[in-house]
């Protein structure tokens, strides 16, 4: 008992922990599903019948931004009774690795689901299949990785909703402003080459991100 | 930083300067530009207040780091003090910017990039004083502070330098306008400019010397 694990090896057996508890608790999961079904379909009743491109593009990132700062939030909330159980087992950069690719993998199912909801309710403009998930990939790993961090933060303050809102949207805003108008080009059919030079922008914002995550968690993890 | 609160030859330059830069800059010569016209003498006044709101900052974000480095409950103080008045040079920034646009721009606000931004860096230290004001334990929240200081920094960052060159601005060097050079053909605002960013960041930070110092002896009696 407690030989320390192999890297990769706690890194898999901490995201297949946090697999675990989403699947025996399931009211966060079906929560923020049906907090997506209820919004679009209240965006459907307020805009049907006057949705542009722009308004299509605006509010389908509006909705997956709210989405993901709800979803994303659990991330560390949940972890309040455990926090000192890991704190002995693993390293504070094994946790957030795993904590980044759990976040990024659920952050994206959600954005698909939600784009086929939207779709069916609010019409389809996208031609480029290919262009514009890549795009929401890029845009998912930003949202993810800067919830996950502000989640880490807000997790140590009193009340935690607001805080989460409060420090994450202004944080947020270059990698939703980018990817916003990326996606805006990209229904708007621009190829590839035309957009390359953004879509590297918001890959740096993302990398950005990411790093700062590295080197700030332990920070906040040991607490 | 020890050094400069204990000396005073630079809080006698930032006087020399100031001077300068009011007399100077109300009374020197200026391009003779349409529009502009005598507005452009509140350059002196305007952008001072962002170089300004940079560099203390970026203080406060390399005290943060210092603090994480070292636990020192000095570095700390330092930190919130320069964050604080960079948060006035900012909103005098705004307010300035706000005013001259509203003569020469038509409107006070007109979605310009760099105004966004710079309203999006308030918002960030505002909650960063949010954040400092939701933790009880003191440790914890120098501690959490630091960090959220240091990451909210580097990503506004990109927010104020590089998002504003990709999209449309009014401001001058964005979007297709010309730079600051090429209003600035006879040297004339360059006389003035260079000293009034030199002054008005030494009064922000004379300023938080004073705050600094006062924070510490308050620190001082409530550990007696």
């Amino acid at each position: 008992m407690n030989l320390p694990l192999h890297p990769v090896n706690s890194v898999l057996q901490l995201i297949k922990k946090d697999l675990i508890v989403d699947w025996r608790q399931q009211n966060p999961i079906t929560g923020i599903l049906l907090y997506l079904a209820s919004t679009i379909f209240a965006t459907y009743m307020a805009f049907k019948g006057f949705v542009s491109i722009e308004v299509w593009n605006a509010l389908f990132w509006i909705i997956l931004l709210f989405t993901s700062i709800n979803a994303i939030s659990k991330s560390f909330i949940q972890e309040e009774r455990r926090s000192h159980y890991y704190f002995f087992l693993c390293k504070p950069t094994e946790i957030i690795l795993a904590k980044l690719i759990y976040s990024f993998t659920y952050l994206f199912c959600i954005a698909l689901i939600s784009l086929v909801i939207y779709s069916v309710l609010l019409g389809n403009p996208i031609i480029n299949y290919g262009l514009f998930i890549l795009n929401m990939i890029l845009g998912c790993i930003g949202l993810s990785a800067a919830f996950t961090m502000v989640s880490s933060i807000a997790f140590r303050s009193s009340n935690r909703s607001i805080m989460m809102a409060v420090l994450g949207f202004p944080v947020i805003i270059p990698v939703l402003i980018l990817s916003i108008s990326n996606s805006f080009k990209i229904l708007d059919s621009y190829i590839l080459v035309q957009i390359q030079g953004n879509l590297t922008a918001l890959l740096s914002v993302d990398v950005i991100i990411i790093a700062l995550t590295f080197v700030l968690f332990p920070f906040t993890w040991k607490s | 930083m020890g050094y400069l609160l204990k000396t005073d030859w630079w809080k006698w330059l930032c006087v020399a300067l100031l001077s300068y830069t009011v007399i100077g800059g109300l009374f020197l010569p200026v391009p003779e530009l349409p529009i502009l016209n005598e507005t452009i003498r509140v350059l002196h006044f305007h952008v001072p207040m962002w170089f300004g709101m940079i560099l203390l900052f970026l203080g406060s974000v390399i005290h943060a780091i210092k603090y994480l480095r070292t636990g020192d409950n000095k570095s700390d103080i330092y930190s919130v003090q320069l964050a604080n008045m960079g948060i006035a040079f900012g909103l005098l920034g705004i307010m300035t910017g706000m005013i001259w646009a509203n003569y020469t721009w038509g409107e006070p606000w007109s979605n310009d990039p760099k105004q966004n931004a710079s309203a999006i860096s308030l918002l960030i230290y505002l909650a960063y004083f949010v954040l400092r004001s939701s933790i009880q334990d003191q440790q914890q929240r120098n501690r959490i502070s630091a960090v959220f200081n240091i990451f909210a920094f580097f990503l506004m960052i990109p927010l104020l330098f590089i998002l504003p060159r990709m999209s449309d601005s009014l401001h001058p060097g964005n979007g297709g306008n010309p730079g600051f050079n090429a209003y600035d053909l006879d040297s004339n605002l360059r006389k003035v400019f260079y000293f009034a960013v030199i002054g008005w960041t030494l009064l922000g930070y004379w300023m938080t010397t004073i705050a600094i110092r006062l924070s510490l002896v308050k620190q001082k009696l409530e550990d007696a």
